[in-house]
């Protein structure tokens, strides 16, 4: 090993050890202590293996001592978003702005869907692939469109891999995501308190806190958990550099993803990436809370259906007839 | 004295055991059908404009001539996206001679609107005289800026779903002033039903 090498490996302990201390910090300054002499040589094993340089390692040493997002202070949030921030610079030299947008108050999201509408073009599953930064290579998708024959309200008895010239006459589209349920189920499932329902309605995962157990994708009665098994291959060009914590970052490999109503996009009043690429207009999305709003329109002077209503999840995500 | 203690105890806990059953199953049926009874129990007026970083949209638009539940609104602009507009640089008062004119300048268009073989004609939406302007049933100008009131003389049923939110779409935002997209933003007036094609992508097995 080097003399310089060790050298930066002990300004990084030195440095993580001089934060002031508390219980949280007394355990780290232990371990630390404990794996002072692994971490030096890890700094010099590793930048054999993968040429990470000390600034980066530091990054991803003091990521890994980071709290709940739920539990973080503002400071804590901004702290570790410049950290992830720094790292995407670092591992794969792109400049990407990753918020913790707060939710506004007096606002709950809600969705409804027009399968009158709906023909079944699929813009919306690009548009979310591309908004999201889903993986290209295992073809992550979390918005299904199943073609369902007429009388049909299930969609597991539709065909939701069909590619042929849509719309066919006497079958009609009905998109699947996940319903943001009042009362989720995927949340009681998780044994890490990993995924929480937000005040305004998203249900969100700390990709940091999940331990990638998949409990959450077994419970959701809807199908609309995805776990990630790669690490999240997407062209350069493509990635949406404007990010969420909870959102579109990237995922660390073998985590549970889904659907946040593109919560990038809607804490700062835009529509989901969805709703904006539906051609047909099939696609409403707003403020529950608002009577003036889109979405209480089709509330109050639409049929409207729930998927496995009986269930009780309380989904707010409506189907509706024209 | 003793049995009458025992008696009291075990009442007093069949009670409380009552009351827990009974509560338990009424908040089950009660927050069973609350969450639509709850949202449309709620009246107070949201402020959209106290949603912080809402970006206004940077699309032509016009101030709608008619109102939503939550008021005024804005509609796309649609006169700088047609080609040939204005149609009174060759409409003049004058008649247009140029040989084969209709096929040459407007041959692109098909009309594809009303019903099979009894499709509509140019002047039963276009003004006769006045060609910059659409003509409502009632002899009216409609501004191509407004053609809803045009198209909302048919599709009426359409028309007010649109205005309430329920047909076409808001632009970008849902939050902040409200912009929608005009009715020939989606629609192609002359054939307005949108062509079949092959989807934008496909779906592998879930995994």
């Amino acid at each position: 090993m080097s003399s310089q090498k060790k050298d930066e490996a002990k300004t990084i302990i030195e440095d993580v050890l001089e934060k002031p201390s508390s219980r949280r910090m007394f355990l780290k300054g232990a371990s630390i202590a404990a794996a002072a002499g692994s971490a030096a040589l890890a700094a010099s094993y590793m930048s054999a293996a993968d040429p990470a340089s000390a600034g980066e390692l530091k990054l991803r040493w003091q990521e890994y001592f980071k709290k709940n997002y739920r539990l973080m202070s503002q400071e804590e949030k901004d702290e570790t978003v410049t950290r992830l921030e720094r790292l995407a610079k670092f591992q794969d030299n792109m400049d990407v702005q990753i918020g913790t947008e707060p939710p506004t108050e007096k606002v709950l999201f809600g969705y409804a869907f027009n399968i009158t509408r709906c023909e079944g073009f699929m813009e919306c599953v690009t548009a979310c692939v591309k908004e999201n930064n889903l993986d290209r290579k295992t073809n992550t998708q979390y918005i299904r469109i199943f073609e369902m024959e007429p009388g049909q309200l299930d969609p597991s008895t539709g065909d939701g891999q069909y590619y042929h010239k849509v719309p066919v006459d006497d079958k009609f589209y009905m998109g699947v995501q996940c319903f943001h349920c009042e009362n989720a189920p995927c949340i009681k499932a998780c044994p890490t308190k990993a995924t929480w329902k937000e005040p305004d309605g998203i249900v969100v995962v700390d990709y940091n806190w999940c331990i990638g157990c998949r409990y959450c994708q077994a419970a959701c009665p809807y199908y609309g958990r995805r776990f990630n098994w790669g690490k999240g291959e997407v062209p350069k060009e493509e990635i949406t550099t404007k990010q969420h914590y909870l959102g579109n970052r990237k995922r660390p490999m073998g985590k549970m993803e889904k659907c946040t109503f593109c919560i990038q996009r809607t804490r700062k009043g835009k529509l989901p990436a969805c709703v904006e690429a539906c051609p047909t207009g099939a696609r409403v999305f707003g403020n529950l809370l608002d009577p003036d709003s889109e979405i209480r329109y089709v509330l109050k002077h639409k049929k409207v259906f729930r998927m496995k209503e009986e269930i009780g999840t309380q989904p707010k995500f409506w189907y509706f007839i024209d | 004295m003793k049995t009458n203690s025992k008696f009291f105890i075990l009442s007093i806990i069949s009670v409380l055991l009552m009351f827990v059953l009974l509560r338990d199953g009424t908040v089950a049926v009660a927050s069973e059908k609350s969450l639509l009874e709850e949202i449309k129990g709620i009246n107070e007026p949201f402020d959209s404009r106290s949603v912080k970083q809402v970006r206004p949209v940077t699309q032509k638009t016009v101030l709608a001539k008619e109102e939503y539940q939550g008021g005024t609104f804005r509609v796309l602009a649609r006169k700088h996206a047609i080609e040939r507009y204005k149609c009174s640089s060759c409409h003049l008062d004058k008649p247009v001679l140029v040989t084969q004119g209709l096929e040459l300048t407007h041959g692109n268009v098909i009309i594809n609107h009303g019903r099979k073989g009894d499709e509509l004609g140019c002047i039963d939406c276009h003004h006769p005289d006045d060609r910059n302007y659409l003509e409502g049933k009632k002899g009216r100008k409609v501004d191509f800026d407004h053609s809803y009131q045009l198209c909302g003389q048919c599709h009426f049923r359409q028309k007010r779903d649109w205005l309430g939110g329920a047909h076409g779409k808001r632009v970008s935002n849902w939050a902040g002033d409200r912009v929608v997209y005009n009715c020939a933003s989606c629609h192609d007036p002359h054939s307005p039903r949108f062509e079949k094609r092959f989807p934008a992508t496909y779906s592998v097995p879930l995994n």
